[in-house]
């Protein structure tokens, strides 16, 4: 008697293991392709950043270093100098001469968002930071900021004097 | 003097404080803040920002009896105004609560603020005050949390508006405080910035010319409790929070004023340490909490760039070429070694103690001779009747009398023309005596005149009408030596409970200041002011630390281009004879041997065999001995060009002595105390140091007498100063920095004394007939090497002059800003320079700024011809 | 109830014609004060006779003449006196009337004040807009100067007087005594930290006595005629008579000459003539521009003009420039000029005026074209309520009178005002206008 249920009993217990095999070979898979397939990103996610642009191709960035200042892991150096209407990088009068996020120390934690006063620097949704070196970890200000959007200019531009007096834009306060 | 006390009573602290003492003040001393924006400690009160407004409370008092009536429980009864009052023009009375953290206080100023924040810009992330303001961070503490002023209703105002090319405004950050425009006009005495317009169209403005024309201008930017006012200089460069700080002595003048330099790694410069601005740090005995823009904006000289020297030269073939420290070093012991007696070092006093200890006891055992590159004389007397230990310009007052004699005070020592007026505001009794006029005759109580060339004979002048000896005088000084005003000045001076002599050398060249330093030491011993404290000599010396040099031993010679001449081997460190004068270049004659120690390439290190690259006071450690006779460290704040980053060790352990050995991978620049003992180890004297200024300071400390007891620990002794400024009090000082590593100490007096008196011969000067005299002055901005390296300034300091008299100028039919030729008729050179014309003096006197490429050490006798 | 009109003591030239002309003005008693204080009286004793006289300061505060003139420090000298001729209250214009037609009373008070605290050198110091006045008023120091009642040595004493005319720049601010000095020094207008006060510190940092025209235009008759003849005019603590200036809706404008306790009633409706279409009188401004709104009802028009009473309404007396606003008026509109007004002439020293009048200026601006909301008027009345108290002069302090006194007590304008708009227009940017 025991051995016929013993042989019953394992059958079953095949049979009940397999059928999860069974099940998942006909369900879709859960893994992607990487690299050639890439899974959307969440829309608060916190990947690389980047440098933002006014339309007409001004850089909002204006070094002011507080990105740095509130930086947990001082990942980050600014270095400003002073726009002319000749030459002129962003609106107002001080701009990022230089800007550099060393990736390797970076921690992605948004700091440098949220201290932010022209909303210039916004961490992405690029997450794919592989480097050989570590001087190649030191990301520069020509890397990091966006193309010119259309119809915009690159940087410097020469403008006409007067009209990009104010640093600091006015903004809404954040919806939510 | 002791002022009556008066108690009490702010926040519930009791507080005793001298009577007159504002409400403001008696609080920072107790440790409550009351925020102020127009209130400066320095300067009187004005109550135009209405930021410290408290609760003001006082005993009620019976009109009958005169004492103060009680409360039930026998406390004093306290009577409250309706208003809040404003601590700042409030001063202290008995029995006084002050109230500064009640409800009614808050909301009053929070209402200020917000205020004050409907006009601001709020563009805090671009302001170069930015981290380092006041009203940012009395917003923070007292301030609404949010405006209800709305931002469409912001006027709008110009944020670039340059006062000069040495200063910008900012109106829309402007808040009117008006401290700016105090300090230039009760301070600095320069009211070239001022109001205009009102209400909020009111504005700082400069109508002079170069516009904001003051040597004092970024003082402002200190003051400034906002971002209106930045200098050119600093503009952008760098936030406040991103700079470490080194405490420094300013080497520019021999005030020592202490500073802080602001240093910061720069990516466009490599990845360097940069210095950013040089700041004030406070030492209430020397410079309070200011510096002169010389001294604020001229230091790039001891930046790094590219026109500095990284490597020795040597000659090979008749050009320089790079070569090894080993190289250098061994060649220059070799014939070193050879000449022996032959050796002449020159050094000026922009070198360090440790530096001019370390040459000089090279020079002695070679057997040479040091020779201090200078153009005053009088050391001697200076380091035995000099200021002694505990003189301080801020307490002489109403019982002091001071003598600033043959010099322009406030373009060769701008920090003691600033304390010497306030000494004279303060009561002190002011005798001016100069050829010329000068800033500081605006605060003198005798101002007075003595013909050019005749100095040593007008204070001699002075001797006369109180010594019974009565030295001859000559006859061109006859007519002031009568004068009743001389007399007055005289007397004042005698009765004076203390006395000072600043003697400088206007018009005068070594032999003059040597008689004019003994005439005044004479004055000084006859009425017995030496040898104690506020009493005593001060040399207005061209350098930072010629006293210094002075107490070492260094002394100049009456003949240096002969001295020079005859030497075999010349050994010259942060000394430029050549530029200064042609006449130098005899010296230079290929025949003799010819070491040269600088920061640059300079006309004499063309000249040399071998050039040693030194490092700038910016990167390196020593420490300098001001006019007043205190010794003052400074610290690294840039790391040398590839030079390893100087270590303290302490003498004798194993290290030390591993770092006394000659490193074979010496390069760079060296310190200039580090290249003597080099050269002494090479030579295989004893004694010497070069690991570090500390050790070598060690060493002079135990050597020369007046240093005895000293020690680099002694000199970064502080102690609290008044008024209390620094990091968490902004708001009150401005951005001066606190002073944590050292107010340095005064040197005691040389043994002499009385036994000094003696009577120097004075010929008489009289003006030629013919052609004319020129007379060397010393403008503060010059076109030395420490100062054209400043760009900025280029347009301040200008093109070489020279400044005529009216008669001389129609006689050459030359105006204003017209080109002369002029004829140095010893030194057979002629130049072509501009003409500035002054009414004021008289004909045949030519006056020839000092270090503008004309070659002038003393009076000299020139020919001036038109030049188109 | 008309009564007999008394003789001017002020304006007398409405009485005397040419009196403008020295002779005219020696023929009715002219400067036989000043001979007599000069040679028959001590100074203290002149200060005496005006303090007895309870002559009040017409500038507008109000402080008892005399105990000013003893307040002279004599440890210091020399001294000065200026007289302030500033008149620029909006609504004032009575000194300009003395200055035109009874200059030399004027000047008289000047000269006696002078000797009365030993003054070489006094100067008038006019507002900008004066210039034609100052032009007279050289012709007649010079005048003076040639009679021999000004110069050195005046009636064969050792007391020598000479008088300047200085013209201001055109500035409210200077009306103030301490800015006036800053101005008359050549520095730019603004009002001084007091204490000390000029009797101690005043011009170049010497005692100083500054008075008003019309204050000085008193002294030479209450010398002539003592001070008991001056105490049976006005009321017991405010002794005189005041020239009101009268204007804004009512038929007659003008000075009106009348002793101290005079009702508002009798001045606007018996001298001045009522009110224009029979309209309904709202409010009252007894101090010009600085004035608190007095709501016109019967118990503030039966209120006697005087410095004591005139507060029981929850105004000042000030210069007696009594504004008439009748029931066509809007508040708002009103108030808006008020603070248009301050705002243009702060002169910028204190932050709460500067910043505050400003600020008020933009709100009553927007409330007085109906593009605010009823947020504005509390913010109105919070920014007006945080100046209070905290001003470095009396500027700002008045800056605030009308806005104050006009919500607490003429709130339905303000809610017509706001309630005219359905939609918030709050946001919509108003032109900036200077």
């Amino acid at each position: 008697m025991s051995f016929v249920k013993d042989t019953l009993d394992g059958v079953k217990a095949t049979f009940t293991g397999l059928a999860t095999t069974f099940r998942e070979m006909v369900r879709p898979p859960v893994t992607i392709q990487y690299p050639e397939e890439k899974r959307p990103v969440r829309p608060r996610f916190k990947g690389r950043h980047v440098l933002k642009r006014y339309d007409n191709g001004l850089e909002k960035c204006i070094g002011c270093s507080l990105c740095s200042a509130a930086c947990p892991a001082d990942a980050i150096f600014v270095e400003s100098a002073e726009n002319t209407d000749d030459e002129r990088y962003s609106p107002g009068e001080r701009y990022a001469r230089v800007y550099e996020i060393n990736m390797l120390r970076c921690i992605f934690c948004g700091y440098c968002e949220d201290a932010c006063p022209t909303e210039a620097i916004v961490l992405g949704d690029n997450y794919e930071l592989s480097f050989t070196d570590r001087r190649s970890s030191i990301y520069t200000k020509e890397f990091l900021i966006e193309p010119v959007p259309e119809g915009g200019k690159a940087t410097p531009q020469k403008v006409e004097p007067g009209i990009y007096t104010r640093s600091v834009p006015a903004m809404k306060d954040p919806e939510d | 003097m002791m002022a009556k006390m008066v108690s009490l009573t702010i926040d519930g602290k009791p507080v005793e404080v001298p009577e007159g003492t504002l409400v403001v003040n008696a609080a920072k001393k107790v440790g409550v803040d009351i925020p102020v924006f127009c209130y400066h400690p320095k300067m009187e009160p004005v109550g135009m920002c209405r930021m410290c407004l408290v609760e003001i409370g006082r005993p009620v008092i019976d009109r009958a009896s005169g004492q103060p009536l009680r409360e039930e429980d026998g406390s004093l009864k306290i009577q409250f105004g309706p208003k809040l009052e404003t601590a700042c023009t409030t001063p202290v009375s008995e029995g006084m609560v002050v109230l500064g953290a009640t409800e009614k206080v808050k909301a009053g100023r929070e209402d200020i603020l917000e205020f004050l924040l409907t006009s601001h810009p709020l563009d805090c992330p671009i302001c170069d005050k930015g981290g380092e303001c006041p009203l940012q961070n009395l917003t923070m503490g007292f301030g609404p949390g949010e405006s209800r002023y709305l931002y469409d209703d912001k006027k709008h105002l110009a944020k670039h508006v340059p006062l000069g090319e040495l200063i910008y405004l900012d109106r829309e950050r402007c808040i009117q405080c008006g401290r700016c425009v105090r300090f230039q006009e009760l301070i600095a005495d320069d009211p070239v910035i001022a109001f205009s317009q009102r209400g909020r169209s009111l504005e700082i403005v400069s109508y002079s010319e170069p516009g904001f024309d003051s040597y004092w201008s970024g003082n402002t930017t200190d003051i400034c409790p906002v971002g209106a006012l930045t200098t050119a200089d600093f503009r952008f460069r760098a936030r406040p929070w991103e700079l470490k700080a080194a405490a420094s002595i300013c080497n520019h003048c021999p005030v020592g004023c202490n500073l802080t330099l602001n240093v910061r790694r720069e990516a466009v410069s490599g990845g360097k340490w940069v210095l950013k601005r040089v700041m004030p740090r406070q030492n209430e005995a020397v410079n309070e909490i200011w510096i002169c823009d010389k001294g604020r904006l001229g230091y790039h000289f001891g930046a790094q760039n590219a026109e500095r020297l990284e490597k020795p030269l040597v000659r090979k073939n008749g050009e320089l070429q790079p070569a090894t420290w080993q190289e250098a070093l061994e060649l220059v012991t070799e014939r070193f070694q050879s000449v022996g007696r032959g050796l002449i070092t020159l050094a000026s006093g922009r070198l360090s103690n440790e530096d001019l200890f370390n040459l000089g006891k090279l020079t002695r055992s070679l057997g040479g001779k040091s020779i201090l590159y200078s153009s005053m004389a009088g050391g001697d007397l200076t380091t035995q009747i000099g200021f002694a230990p505990g003189t301080n310009f801020a307490d002489m007052g109403k019982e002091s009398a001071i003598l600033v004699v043959g010099s322009d005070l406030e373009e060769e020592a701008p920090l003691w023309w600033l304390r010497v007026r306030q000494a004279a505001k303060r009561g002190a009794t002011l005798i001016v005596l100069n050829a010329r006029q000068t800033k500081l005759d605006r605060d003198a109580h005798y101002s007075l005149r003595f013909p050019f060339g005749t100095a040593a004979a007008a204070v001699l002048a002075l001797v006369n009408t109180l010594s019974p000896k009565r030295p001859e005088l000559p006859e061109s000084i006859q007519e002031l030596a009568r004068s009743s005003e001389l007399k007055a000045a005289a007397k004042a001076f005698a009765e004076a409970k203390d006395a000072a002599i600043l003697f400088g050398g206007d018009g005068m060249g070594l032999a003059e200041t040597q008689a004019l330093a003994q005439a005044c030491a004479n004055l000084l011993l006859i009425t017995d002011h030496f040898g104690r404290p506020n009493n005593g000599l001060l040399g207005v010396w061209p350098r930072a630390n010629d006293q210094g040099a002075w107490e070492l031993g260094w002394q100049p010679s009456m003949n240096l281009p002969a001295d020079l001449a005859q030497a075999q081997a010349l050994y010259i460190v942060a000394a430029d004879p050549v530029s200064d004068d042609p006449a130098y270049l005899n010296a230079f004659d290929g025949q003799k041997f010819v070491v040269v120690q600088d920061l640059y390439l300079s006309q004499t290190a063309r000249l040399a065999d071998v050039v040693f690259p030194a490092q700038a006071w910016t990167e390196r450690e020593g420490s300098y001995t001001s006019g007043e006779r205190r010794v003052q460290r400074y610290y690294p704040a840039l790391q040398p060009n590839a030079a390893l980053p100087p270590r303290v060790e302490s003498p004798g352990s194993r290290r030390a002595q591993v770092l006394t050995g000659l490193r074979a991978e010496l390069d760079g620049p060296q310190a200039d105390f580090a290249i003597p003992a080099f050269l002494a180890e090479k030579l295989g004297y004893e004694g010497f140091v070069h690991a570090s200024a500390s050790l070598v300071f060690a060493r002079l400390a135990a050597e020369a007498p007046s240093f005895g007891g000293l020690s680099y620990q002694k000199l970064a002794e502080v102690h609290e100063q008044w008024p209390i400024v620094g990091r968490s009090d902004l708001y009150y000082g401005g951005t001066t920095y606190e002073n944590t590593q050292g107010l340095g100490v005064q040197l005691p007096l040389a043994q002499g004394g009385a036994s000094l008196l003696s009577w120097p011969q004075v010929a008489d000067f009289k003006l030629p007939k013919l052609g004319g005299i020129a007379f060397p002055i010393t403008r503060l901005y010059d076109r030395g090497a420490t100062l054209m390296h400043s760009q900025l300034l280029h347009k301040r300091i200008g093109e070489p002059y020279i400044i005529l008299s009216k008669q001389e100028a129609s006689r050459l039919k030359i105006s204003q800003g017209g080109f002369v030729r002029i004829t140095f008729t010893d030194a057979e050179r002629s130049v072509v320079v501009q003409a500035k014309v002054d009414e004021g003096l008289p004909e045949r006197v030519v006056l020839a700024p000092r270090s503008f490429g004309l070659p002038i050490s003393g009076p000299t006798p020139v020919e001036l011809k038109p030049a188109g | 109830m008309s009564k007999e009109k008394p003789p001017y003591i002020l304006l007398r030239h409405r009485d005397i014609p040419d009196l403008d002309n020295l002779e005219v003005y020696r023929q009715n008693g002219g400067f036989k004060a000043f001979e007599k204080v000069v040679t028959q009286m001590e100074p203290a004793a002149v200060t005496e006779v005006v303090k007895a006289s309870g002559l009040r300061g017409r500038g507008g505060a109000g402080f008892p003449t005399g105990l000013k003139w003893s307040f002279i420090d004599n440890k210091s000298w020399p001294h000065y006196v200026v007289a302030n001729a500033d008149e620029s209250e909006p609504g004032t214009f009575k000194d300009r009337e003395i200055m035109e037609g009874n200059p030399y009373q004027f000047l008289e008070g000047v000269a006696i004040c002078a000797y009365a605290v030993q003054a070489n050198v006094a100067y008038i110091y006019l507002r900008g807009e004066f210039w034609n006045l100052a032009a007279s008023l050289d012709q007649h120091i010079a005048a003076l100067e040639a009679a021999g009642l000004l110069g050195e040595n005046l009636f064969g004493s050792k007391y020598s007087l000479r008088l300047y005319t200085h013209l201001g720049a055109g500035a409210y601010i200077c009306g103030e005594e301490t800015a006036l000095l800053e101005s008359l020094e050549g520095k730019l207008g603004q009002p001084r930290l007091r204490p000390p006060f000029p009797p101690s510190y005043g011009l170049y940092g010497k005692p100083t006595i500054v008075n008003n025209v019309e204050t000085l235009a008193n002294v030479p008759l209450i010398i002539e005629r003592g001070a008991e003849w001056y105490r049976s005019m006005g009321t017991e603590k405010s002794p005189g008579v005041k020239i009101f200036s009268l204007s804004g809706c009512v038929n007659k404008p003008g000075n009106y000459e009348l002793p101290l306790g005079t009702t508002f009633r009798e001045l606007i409706f018996e001298h001045g003539g009522g009110i224009p279409g029979g309209r309904n009188i709202k409010a009252i401004m007894a101090a010009g521009a600085s004035s608190s709104l007095i709501v016109a009802d019967e118990r503030a028009l039966d209120t006697p003009m005087d410095y004591e009473s005139v507060p029981s309404v929850g105004a000042q007396l000030g210069s007696a420039s009594v504004i008439v606003i009748d029931d066509s008026v809007s508040i708002p509109w009103l108030i808006d000029k008020t603070t248009h007004f301050f705002r243009h002439e702060s002169c910028g020293k204190c932050t709460p005026c500067r910043e505050g009048t400003f600020w008020m200026s933009h709100l009553t601006e927007r409330i007085a074209n109906g593009r605010a909301r009823r947020e504005d008027v509390e913010l109105l009345y919070d920014v007006a309520s945080q100046i209070r108290g905290k001003c470095l002069c009396a500027l700002g302090e008045f800056s605030i009178e009308a806005v104050l006194s006009g919500i607490e007590r003429f709130r339905s304008d303000f809610d017509v005002a706001v309630g005219e708009v359905q939609t918030a227009a709050h946001v919509e940017q108003v032109p900036a206008s200077d």
